[in-house]
């Protein structure tokens, strides 16, 4: 189990949330698919690549797939949002976020892309919903009259 | 200063003070700027969400079955994108061109739903100026929709010089920069659906306030 999960976290050796020190024109290590370690990454290049590139065609519509279901649960959850109740705004946000970074990570190549771009893009929307969560906490309560 | 050079294993290094290429590393801080400014348009329709005076109400004219079909057309039109840089990076010009074409068909049939979506609204009686609703709501997606246009413009062009032969395999940085602005154009419409549509779809009328609908 325990090494079920490094393979599964690993990315260029030093785990799958460390971020690449290379620019994406740059090839895999060895052994490394996009998702993880040689075991995954030896599956990952049967199904979907020769081992050239970072992925290929057929990774690229297992993703394209992934956002579909994705896109056609957020519908069904739309249709029995009553039943849902508190649950429904939470959960459409959950599935949001995976599309989000389904696109990120993967179509715009920041998964396998230098560390930088993606700590500016991640800076920048860090920053944006800091500030348009102030806004909106400010004029949910802000307007509060003074007991 | 960038200056692209070329190693034995034909891998582009940049000779800049990142190392990474500065047009790149430009569209990444533009992207991050767009990120501030969608983020703007968002939160002005949640802040003034369910406060119109007058209807037309979010329940009573947003389609979800038909923006469905909408979102699903542009989350294939980025997974075309990125298969388009496949090809083009391979050097296969006749599928690169194919893709990148197939975007932009895929990006006009979206910007012809919303064309129908607007005119149906219109037609509802929903404007930019009905209520507080329509006001963020048009600004937001029109903003949205004029994002698409430019990146359906974009890639026009781009299959114009694919099919010629001027986009190839060693320029392929050219179509990268335009793929990262269209997925951006595709994540900022997951944020608008599921806040916008889906979240807001429900939205009915105030209390006391009567549908102008029937």
């Amino acid at each position: 189990m325990a090494s079920l999960w490094r393979k599964l976290t690993h990315h260029d050796g030093n785990g799958w949330w460390n971020l690449p020190h290379t620019a994406s024109n740059e090839p895999n290590p060895p052994h490394e698919g996009p998702i993880g370690g040689a075991w995954l990454g030896n599956i990952w290049r049967i199904m979907t690549y020769g081992g050239v590139s970072h992925a290929g065609p057929g990774f690229y519509w297992l993703v394209g797939l992934f956002l579909s279901i994705v896109t056609l649960i957020e519908v069904w959850l739309f249709d029995i949002g009553a039943v849902l109740g508190g649950w429904y705004i939470p959960l459409l946000l959950i599935l949001s976020l995976l599309k989000f970074i389904g696109v990120v990570a993967f179509f715009m190549h920041l998964r396998f892309d230098h560390r930088l771009f993606t700590y500016l893009f991640g800076a920048s929307m860090v920053v944006g919903i800091f500030i348009f969560t102030l806004l909106l906490l400010l004029l949910e309560f802000g307007n509060q009259p003074p007991n | 200063m960038t200056q692209a050079a070329t190693t034995e294993h034909h891998t582009p290094v940049e000779h800049t003070t990142t190392g990474l290429n500065n047009r790149k590393l430009l569209m990444w801080a533009f992207l991050g700027s767009d990120v501030m400014f969608f983020g703007a348009f968002i939160a002005t329709y949640l802040v003034y969400r369910g406060k119109s005076l007058v209807g037309p109400y979010p329940s009573e004219v947003l389609n979800i079955p038909i923006t469905t079909v909408s979102t699903f057309v542009l989350l294939m039109s980025s997974l075309a994108m990125v298969l388009a840089l496949h090809y083009v990076k391979e050097g296969e010009k006749n599928k690169g061109t194919l893709w990148i074409l197939v975007v932009v068909v895929l990006g006009t049939i979206f910007m012809g739903f919303q064309f129908v979506e607007f005119r149906e609204f219109a037609h509802l009686g929903l404007t930019p100026r009905t209520n507080i609703f329509g006001t963020t709501f048009f600004i937001l997606t029109g903003i949205h929709g004029a994002h698409v246009t430019i990146g359906v413009i974009w890639m026009a062009f781009l299959a114009y010089s694919s099919n010629s032969g001027a986009l190839r395999s060693d320029n392929a940085l050219d179509l990268e920069i335009a793929g990262l602005y269209w997925h951006f154009v595709d994540i900022v419409w997951i944020v608008i659906f599921t806040v916008i549509y889906l979240i807001s779809a429900n939205d009915a009328p105030p209390p006391g306030m009567e549908s102008v609908i029937h």
